[in-house]
């Protein structure tokens, strides 16, 4: 019997060993540097290509991961153009869910839905960046593109990120690309750059990791032009006949009960 | 979820052409409010129509339980009558006729993902505005979704 004590004392103690090298290593992995200098080189080699351009398109086609209440996936699909002209103007269009076009001629931005013959407009500042500031803060548009926009788009990527990793090689719609991984709290993002000498996006996934559902927003980026018409009347907004115009609710009225 | 499509304002643009914006990147969840909100002015529907039902169901155990008490008043004078009623009034499938909701006035303000169905249209000075329920609703935009508001009439 004072053996079989002897050899459970051991036993245990072997255990107790074994469970705090266990996690000795894995505490001594998740502290490991996670800044991949390579990953970081590759995502600002993208974003100076991107500040560079002083005009572009892009087409893109965003999948939209979402709950039901019932909790149940459900993904939703945007197809969209944009057209950026520096340093203050903008234009896009969507279709999927529903359709809309949105204008920046560099004093004013307006959104119109021409299915519903509605539109809005409201003055906004000469830059674009400001621009896409006024926009989130009051209006409560995401501009697409915005971290194509910004000038100083590494710097805003980069904060506060504790992981960068390149993961591999990959090809998206058949451009080879160097697939990255970043994470900050609360989001992970991946960004599938291009080989070669136009170091254009392709691909982004951004997936929420604050809520056990994580989840993403994948978005493709195809057709790259530089050498594009971009006439400046295009950006200006006309209500075509039988629109009407609305209004913008500032954010801090919204009033969604329930939501 | 939810939460976090309130913060920004429980809209957007492009949804995100970009999704992946800087400023979302940031840390403000900005790009996938705009999922979010992408998703739940769609999801809000059903869950409307959902809650509607609901409601219809309530109003049916309403009726159903003033029935019983009915039944219970009745119970006092004639004990027949009232186990009749009783078996009526629990039967599920019960001839009840379903009340004409009369409409319920929101707050001015309250927005909603989608004009409810029977509303009339009425221009004034160029403006449509849609009236049920007791309710004037016009067109605004809540960030990129366009959206009806509550508003007094014109």
């Amino acid at each position: 019997m004072t053996a079989w004590k002897r050899w459970t004392a051991a036993a245990l103690c072997a255990l107790g060993v074994l469970t705090l090298l266990v996690t000795v290593s894995t505490g001594a992995r998740a502290q490991a540097p996670a800044v991949d200098p390579e990953a970081v080189r590759i995502l600002k080699r993208m974003t100076d290509h991107l500040a560079g351009v002083q005009q572009f398109s892009v087409r893109s086609q965003n999948i939209i991961e979402d709950l039901y209440a019932s909790r149940h996936r459900v993904d939703y699909d945007i197809s969209g153009a944009v057209t950026v002209k520096r340093p203050n103007k903008m234009r896009f269009s969507r279709a999927g869910d529903w359709n809309q076009r949105f204008f920046y001629d560099g004093k004013t931005m307006a959104l119109y839905n021409p299915n519903e013959k509605v539109y809005a407009t409201k003055p906004a500042p000469d830059t674009l960046e400001k621009m896409i500031e006024l926009a989130r803060e009051n209006v409560g548009i995401v501009l697409p593109a915005a971290d194509l926009v910004y000038r100083n788009a590494f710097s805003l990527l980069m904060q506060d990120v504790t992981l960068a990793a390149v993961v591999g090689k990959a090809v998206i719609n058949g451009v080879k690309c160097d697939h990255l991984l970043f994470s900050r709290p609360g989001v992970d993002f991946q960004v599938w750059v291009a080989e070669g000498e136009q170091p254009w996006p392709v691909k982004y996934v951004v997936t929420e990791t604050g809520t056990p559902a994580r989840l993403s927003i994948t978005t493709f980026l195809s057709d790259w032009k530089t050498a594009i018409d971009v006439d400046d009347a295009q950006f200006v907004f006309v209500p075509p006949k039988g629109t009407q115009a609305i209004s913008f609710i500032p954010i801090s009225e919204a009033n969604v009960p329930g939501r | 979820m939810k939460s976090i499509c309130r913060i920004a304002g429980a809209v957007v643009f492009l949804s995100a052409i970009l999704a992946p914006d800087a400023e979302a990147l940031r840390g403000r969840g900005a790009a996938f409010a705009v999922g979010a909100a992408a998703g739940s002015s769609k999801a809000s529907a059903a869950e409307a129509e959902a809650a509607a039902a609901q409601q219809q169901a309530a109003t049916a155990n309403q009726q159903a339980a003033a029935a019983q008490q009915q039944a219970a008043a009745a119970e006092k004078e004639l004990a027949a009558e009232k186990q009749k009623n009783a078996a009526a009034a629990q039967q599920p499938g019960s001839p009840m006729p379903p009340a004409a909701a009369p409409g319920q006035p929101l707050p001015l303000g309250t927005v909603v993902p989608a004009i409810p169905a029977g509303c009339v249209s009425t221009p004034v000075n160029n403006v449509n505005y849609y009236y049920c329920g007791g309710n004037f609703y016009k067109a605004a935009y809540q960030g990129s979704t366009l959206v009806y508001v509550t508003t007094e009439a014109k």
